[in-house]
């Protein structure tokens, strides 16, 4: 069974439409990445999950519920890092981080403890004087603290310098050997690449990609650059290519590879590098203009 | 300073919507005061009979200030209304001053401003000068109101003066608290309890008439004792100190870093403790503070109202013509005083019940329930929490309001059992109290960007039709949508209780549908 699956999925604000029709699957276990530029929907698509907001369409599942009617029943089986942390002028962090346990059932002090001190995060200042990063921490806490089966992070490490980061993605990682399942909500392309098992690219409200990373590279190229034996004549099926005599460097899309490296073998391939489309690039095509959706205005807001 | 006159116009852009309510509303209190003062007390045989009774009670001269004052018609509406004007204009530069310091400061935007080519004295320069517009302008149009409704020119020159001079002193004394303390919390914090401890030297210097009230500002202010000493070195001495507290400001700025204060914030609980376990808990937690402090506000006012009961019945006695003020004639002048005054202690109690409700919609705009609704706290838990705070606080609002005014006027008669009365007949209005929370709840619940809108409203218009009914001439059908022209006026009236019950039942109704309401629509905008 999925842990979360979503069919169609429509929500309008008003005369905005925010999701226009989103899927989403995410199995049981997984870390699911969800990528998308801004005001693509992510945030609004966590939110109805939590059932806070009430879809205008489409199927929704969480957990085997209905996220609308049986919120508060799955709301203790699941926890949840909002993009915006802001809180309590005059609580310390620590009353947050226990507050928001008590209020899921749970009291987790060791676990607790432990992370603070991973985090570093001092539990006794007031929420004004944390810092952005330590009120991101501060929520971050709170849900790994839990023992939640289901993790919503939206963009939880925003904010965060590349010390914590480490820290967050090594607690990604136990918390799925422990079999639980994150959506995790992202910019930042190279936690995605480290943690997910499978990442969703939304655009305009919509679903334009979804799928393993392996999978997703597959629709893309690879850069090769090559030195043969003969001079390079008369390349088929490559794009970008700078050929100098012996010398080459060219794109080829993934269906193209087979024929491509059989034109090389038969001039004497004497080295040869293959690069990987890096995630960055891959992304770029598919939030840029004129790519994946329908039509291309850059991003959702505006509209 | 290089920049402060850039600042300035920015400061004045960011106020212009706050800033013209407290001006106003300052100058509004002694128009009020001058020509209601000059109706009931403009004969000189009137006024003497004030001196008598009023003059002679410590209670009242706590409340007011020194009965010198009482000599003149333009001393008495000094005496009734300074230092209740002196505590706005001091909380109008406070707040005004503070935001603009280490409010700015503290949400990181002084960063941004400092980063240009901006002087580091130029966000409390710029502060301070648009404080001195400010009180230039209330001293201003308290002249103006004052000669305006025939007082003489002199002595309203004085006051006007004074309130300035006092609003100056407290923008330099919360530009120095701004250097000290690291939040603006803390130097409001600061500010206002030298402002309570001001009040209440002047108060017990005034009842006890010692040289205690030379230790307050607000002292200072009264006695200059316009339109009967005319005095003007009080002035004079605000604004030397108000001067020096600035110099030592700006000696505190040039020797500190950005974002950091003399005072360190003290570090609260790594742990929570056992009560913020819940989300009522959490409620209670957050408006904790704000109900103490109607609390003791209200309770205040209670006990003004209280100690002056008992010289309301000789003062009637004096002068007859009075009873027209007051509903129930003038047989039962006490009981009628008593009912009309623990009314506004009633709308009081309401006005912290509805801000207490609408608490719950500012922690959903700010994003802050948003985390508590996705535990397993329900949304009728959630937005009950703060329902909780808002009727079980109004109720205590309410309690402490007859409390006060039954303590003060039995005191003042030697009977302490009148406190139980006053409580009981405080109570009464509860049913009233909750229907005009139960109006903002019913806005949250279905139309919550007018939520604010409708309760304040709501209040408003009780406020209205209780107060101002009988000189407006309103019609009856105006005045029946008030809940609490149902309730029998207490204690003037006897209680029954159908009227109790219909109310409360009509409170219920629409707190529920506002529950209701809050299940079904979106969270979070
Ligand atoms: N309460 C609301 N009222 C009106 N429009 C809204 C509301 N919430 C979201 N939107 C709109 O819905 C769209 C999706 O917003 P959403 O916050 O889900 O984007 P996001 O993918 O989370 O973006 P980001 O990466 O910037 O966080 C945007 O166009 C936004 O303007
Ligand atoms: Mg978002």
């Amino acid at each position: 069974m999925a842990a979360i699956s979503i069919s169609g999925l429509v929500k309008r604000f008003g005369r905005t439409t925010a999701l226009d029709g989103l899927d989403l699957t995410v199995g049981e276990g997984e870390v699911h990445g969800f990528l998308g530029p801004n005001g693509s929907g992510k945030t609004t698509t966590i939110r109805v999950l939590l059932g806070l907001l009430r879809s205008d369409a489409g199927s929704v599942r969480l957990l085997g519920g209905d996220p609308w009617k049986d919120a508060v029943a799955l709301h203790g089986r699941l926890a949840y890092v909002p993009g915006d942390v802001t809180l309590w002028p005059g609580i310390t962090g620590g009353e947050v981080i226990d507050l928001l346990g008590r209020l899921r059932g749970e009291r987790h002090r060791a676990r607790r403890d432990e992370l603070l001190d991973r985090f570093d995060l001092d539990p006794s200042k007031k929420a004004r004087a944390y810092s952005k990063g330590n009120r991101q921490k501060v929520a971050l806490v709170a849900a790994l603290a839990s023992d939640a089966e289901l993790l919503l992070l939206d963009e939880p490490t925003s904010g965060l310098d590349p010390l914590m980061e480490a820290e967050f993605q090594r607690c990604v990682r136990r918390v799925r050997e422990e079999g639980r399942t994150i959506l995790l909500s992202s910019h930042i392309l190279a936690e995605v690449e480290a943690l997910c098992d499978r990442v969703s690219i939304v655009r305009l409200g919509r679903t334009v990609e979804s799928g393993t990373l392996a999978e997703l590279r597959h629709l893309t190229r690879t850069s090769i650059s090559v030195e043969t034996v003969r001079p390079i004549t008369g390349l088929s099926g490559v794009h970008d290519a700078v050929v100098d005599d012996r010398h080459a460097r060219f794109d080829v899309d993934d269906t193209q590879l087979e024929p491509v490296m059989r034109q090389l073998a038969a001039l004497g391939v004497r080295s040869l590098t293959s690069t990987p489309p890096t995630l960055e690039e891959m992304f770029l095509r598919h939030y840029g203009p004129g790519n994946g959706a329908a039509d291309g205005t850059g991003n959702g807001d505006g509209r | 300073m290089t920049g402060a006159g850039l600042l300035l116009r920015f400061d004045l852009r960011r106020d212009r919507a706050k800033l013209p309510w407290w001006i106003f509303g300052t100058a509004l209190l002694f128009l009020i005061q001058s020509t209601q003062s000059q109706n009931m007390y403009g004969d000189p045989r009137e006024l003497a009979g004030l001196r008598e009774t009023i003059g002679a009670n410590t209670a009242v001269v706590a409340m007011s200030g020194p009965a010198q004052l009482l000599e003149t018609i333009g001393g008495e509406v000094v005496f009734e209304i300074f230092g209740f004007a002196a505590i706005v204009v001091a909380l109008m530069n406070m707040f005004l001053v503070g935001r603009y310091t280490r409010g700015d400061e503290e949400t990181g935007r002084a960063e941004l401003v400092l980063a240009a080519r901006v002087g580091r004295r130029a966000p409390v320069g710029a502060a301070l000068l648009l404080a001195l517009l400010a009180d230039v302008v209330t001293g201003a149009l308290v002249f103006a109101v004052l000669a305006g409704t025939g007082l003489p020119v002199g002595g309203s020159l004085l006051v006007a003066a004074a309130i300035t001079g006092l609003g100056l002193l407290f923008a330099a004394l919360t530009a120095l608290a701004a250097q000290v303390f690291e939040h603006a919390r803390a130097v409001y914090g600061a500010v206002g309890l030298f402002l309570g401890a001001a009040w209440t030297a002047r108060a017990a210097g005034d009842a006890a008439d010692s040289g205690l009230v030379w230790v307050s500002p607000i002292g200072w202010g009264q006695r200059t004792l316009p339109y009967v000493a005319d005095r003007w070195w009080p002035v004079l001495l605000l604004l030397v100190t108000a001067v020096l507290l600035v110099v030592a400001a700006l000696a505190l700025l040039d020797r500190r870093d950005l974002g950091d204060g003399l005072v360190r914030s003290r570090p609260g609980r790594p742990y929570a403790s056992r009560a913020l376990g819940s989300a009522t808990g959490l409620a209670w937690r957050l408006q904790r503070g704000s109900l103490a402090g109607w609390v003791v506000g209200v309770a205040l006012l209670g006990v003004a109202y209280g100690s002056i009961g008992d010289s309301i019945e000789q003062f009637v006695a004096d002068n007859p013509e009075v009873t027209a003020y007051l509903p129930g004639g003038a047989d039962r002048i006490v009981d009628a005083y008593l009912a009309l005054t623990v009314t506004v202690g009633a709308l009081l109690a309401a006005a912290f019940g509805v801000s207490a409700a609408l608490r719950a919609r500012a922690e959903e705009t700010s994003g802050r329930a948003e985390p508590i609704l996705a535990t397993t706290t329900s949304r009728t838990a959630w937005l009950g929490s703060h329902l909780t705070v808002a009727l079980a606080g109004s109720g205590l609002v309410l309690l402490a309001a007859g409390l006060g005014e039954g303590l003060a006027y039995g005191l003042t008669v030697g009977d302490p059992g009148q406190a139980f009365r006053m409580a009981g007949a405080a109570l009464v209005y509860l049913p009233a109290v909750w229907a005009v929370v139960a109006v903002a709840v019913l806005g949250i619940g279905w139309a919550a960007r007018a939520a604010a809108v409708a309760g304040w409203t709501a209040l408003g218009y009780c406020a209205v039709v209780e107060l101002f009914a009988d000189s407006f001439d309103l019609p009856g059908w105006v005045q029946r949508a008030s809940p609490f022209v149902h309730l029998p006026e207490a204690p003037l009236e006897a209680v029954t209780a159908p009227p109790l019950l219909i109310v409360t039942a009509v409170a219920a109704a629409l707190t529920l549908a506002g529950l209701a309401g809050f299940r079904r629509r979106d969270v979070g905008y």
